[in-house]
């Protein structure tokens, strides 16, 4: 992926850019508001990070309304140290299309900047998806591996639709939360790897090569691959 | 000092007075200017009247002698008399001079004329043609004069007591309130240089002052409670987050003396990573917490389902409590709206059942229920079979960082009944507790607005009221769930 970062404190820029070029992505950097509207306006970029709280007197939402006004479409994630509730509409509604509170995890930006990458190239809800010989049809709801049929609970289904259309890609806790049950909160049980285990159960359970994986550190991933 | 609003109220008041004598007295002075002016022509007349039979009777000469005479001896008193001849030469009478611009032609007239008594004046006189003579016959003003300067005196007094009186009371009304004004200036300079203990000085007149006082108090009690709230929420910040930092630091510092292998390097990152998250998930809880208590969440208000919402969040929780071998209910009929932020509902939920998994035994049981309270209230209640809390803990609990002898040992913060509290306050709500034998019930009370579904459904499933008169006679609902079934009643 092609990545614009636009990050005033350089130890985050450092640590972002660092950890974003070891999983394969190119990264442009600005630090400064004026600098990143350039940038975001002129360059073409698979995902950009903008920083809320930028020096001068362009600040992030600004940066993402003229670029949203200019008819780029480009899927901006916000980073801000303001975790308030009301900011993060704020910032979604400027026209951002996702919102990550300072202090974060790398694997969670890494695991939202996929998410936000595949939302972007335009999936078909309605077409089947598959990973290995898992296969989930969106429309019918049937869900089989293999040749068995597997039975799924409504939020089964849901979590594992979430999970099957980030394929190979690191899926963390509090996105399940977010996108599967809609919480904007931290459950201070680990509710979401009971689901998991549950889930785990019904799909990899009887069959040799489990396809539904724990990252450590970071979340979970559904992948065919090693 | 020119700007006071009592002032300028009293002038206003002073003008208006002031324009509504002028009213009053001005119809008074026309209708009395004509009474007199009509009354005096009557005089004229008949003085005018009887010279004239005098002349007819005996003639000219005679007219000329009596009206001489009258003027000699004085006893024309304050009659203005002159006779003159067709070419207007004063033939007898106290006026030197046919007046000027008086016409020689019979009629009422006013004109200024030259006395000797009281030179000039201006009055009433008739004019009478006695064949080729003409006869004018007036009075003097002497009589009415005072009585009209008196009128002018009275009307110039009231004015001029008036305005005196008006200022006097603007002045003072002005003092009066400039104490008050400043007293209340006092006080929230006070306020502002960092006291918040003082209130502002109410009186018990309840004026618009006074009010006005009240309502800032009020303000001021709110304040007070956020500031004190905030400087706890700094204590606890100060109080709760030295420990993990505190580990975290000696962790950081034992890496950078001992340095162990890879290996155990790699792990104590890891373990110094979750430290970290430890402080971050605190300091979201407390600034959640002051967010809530700031009441800036209201804003996202909308109208949703509690019974929707409270069957997600069981939903959401039952593997977690299959997997402790916990019996995890739920009781609710539904629709039951309220007003409220989603977001906020289901964190207080999700912390209520957090705590309820927390402290049920194995293969315990909770139960949560949502129902119609009143017409006005809902409630969501939470019932586990745990340890329960003592009596003494209740206020506690809802302190912030509190944590019970039975959740020692247990992760979590101590954030969890606060939030929950200060989400019910932020929505106009109550958190209950009560003691079961064993374990903890916690009522989260919502106030609802009417009921789309007739409030006596509910009622009668939750066993809060008489059963209402139903089409279905027969059918007596047993629970809440059954009720939905039943056709309204």
């Amino acid at each position: 992926m092609k990545i614009l970062l636009v990050e005033d404190n350089e130890r985050v820029s450092q640590f972002v850019i660092k950890g974003l070029q070891e999983a394969g992505h190119t990264i442009d950097h600005a630090s400064n508001g004026r600098e990143g509207m350039f940038l975001g306006a002129s360059e073409p970029y698979d995902v950009i990070i903008m920083d809320r709280m930028l020096p001068g007197d362009i600040d992030g939402l600004a940066i993402i309304e003229v670029l949203r006004k200019a008819g780029k479409h480009t899927p901006i994630l916000i980073l801000s140290a303001l975790s308030e509730v009301d900011d993060r509409i704020r910032g979604l509604r400027s026209g951002g299309d996702d919102y990550l509170t300072k202090p974060f995890a790398f694997g969670e930006l890494l695991a939202r900047l996929d998410a936000l990458h595949r939302r972007a190239q335009g999936v078909n809800r309605e077409s089947p998806l598959s990973v290995g010989d898992l296969h989930m049809d969106p429309l019918t709801r049937k869900v089989t591996r293999g040749d068995r049929q597997i039975a799924l609970q409504p939020r089964e289904f849901k979590l594992l639709e979430y999970l099957m259309r980030h394929a190979d890609q690191v899926v963390t806790r509090t996105m399940l939360l977010e996108n599967v049950w809609d919480y904007h909160f931290d459950p201070q049980t680990n509710v979401v790897d009971v689901h998991i285990s549950k889930l785990r159960q019904k799909i990899d359970a009887e069959f040799e090569r489990p396809l539904l994986r724990t990252v450590r550190n970071a979340g979970y991933m559904v992948t065919a691959g090693e | 000092m020119m700007r006071s609003s009592a002032l300028s109220l009293a002038l206003g008041y002073v003008a208006l007075g002031i324009a509504a004598l002028v009213l009053f007295a001005a119809p008074l002075w026309y209708a009395w200017q004509v009474t007199i002016r009509d009354g005096r022509n009557e005089i004229l007349q008949a003085d005018a009247q009887r010279l004239a039979d005098l002349y007819r009777r005996d003639g000219s000469a005679s007219l000329k002698n009596f009206i001489d005479a009258r003027v000699h001896m004085q006893i024309a008193g304050d009659r203005i008399l002159l006779l003159t001849d067709s070419s207007l030469q004063p033939l007898a009478g106290n006026l030197s001079d046919w007046p000027h611009n008086l016409p020689a032609a019979p009629g009422n007239y006013r004109v200024e004329v030259d006395t000797a008594d009281h030179g000039i004046q201006s009055t009433l006189v008739h004019v009478t043609q006695l064949g080729n003579l003409y006869l004018l016959v007036g009075r003097d003003n002497k009589l009415f004069a005072p009585l009209e300067r008196r009128f002018w005196y009275g009307l110039t007094a009231a004015i001029a007591v008036l305005s005196i009186a008006g200022l006097l009371v603007g002045l003072i009304t002005r003092r009066a309130l400039m104490s008050r004004v400043h007293s209340i200036r006092r006080t929230i300079s006070a306020i502002i240089h960092g006291d918040l203990k003082h209130r502002l000085p109410a009186h018990s007149s309840g004026d618009e002052l006074d009010t006005l006082a009240g309502t800032i108090n009020g303000m001021l009690d709110q304040i007070e409670l956020l500031v004190h709230g905030v400087r706890n929420v700094s204590n606890s910040i100060a109080h709760d987050l030295r420990t993990p930092l505190a580990e975290l630091r000696s962790r950081l510092e034992e890496l950078a003396l001992i340095r162990p292998s890879p290996e155990r390097t790699f792990g104590e990152i890891d373990a110094a990573v979750a430290d970290v998250d430890r402080v971050i998930r605190i300091f979201d809880a407390l600034l959640r917490l002051a967010e809530i208590d700031a009441g800036m969440r209201r804003s996202g208000f909308q109208s949703l389902d509690l019974v929707d919402m409270a069957s997600a969040a069981v939903e959401f929780y039952a593997p977690a409590a299959e997997l402790k071998r916990t019996e995890l209910g739920f009781h609710g009929a539904g629709p039951l709206s309220v007003m409220g932020d989603p977001i906020l509902l289901a964190q207080a939920l999700g912390n209520l059942i957090d705590n309820a998994l927390k402290y049920a035994p194995e293969n315990g049981s909770i139960d949560v229920v949502v129902r119609r309270r009143s017409d006005t209230t809902a409630e969501i209640s939470v019932t586990d079979d745990g340890p329960g809390i003592k009596d003494s803990e209740k206020s506690k609990v809802l302190e912030r960082f509190y944590r019970g002898d039975a959740s020692r040992g247990t992760p979590g913060v101590g954030l969890g009944l606060s939030v929950v509290h200060a989400v019910a306050k932020l929505h106009g709500g109550a958190l209950e507790l009560s003691e079961r034998s064993p374990g903890l019930k916690v009522v989260l009370v919502l106030p609802c607005g009417d009921a789309h579904t007739p409030p006596g459904v509910l009622a009668a499933g939750a066993d809060a009221g008489p059963a209402p008169p139903s089409p279905v006679a027969t059918a007596t609902p047993a629970s809440a769930a059954a009720a939905t079934t039943t056709p309204g009643g």
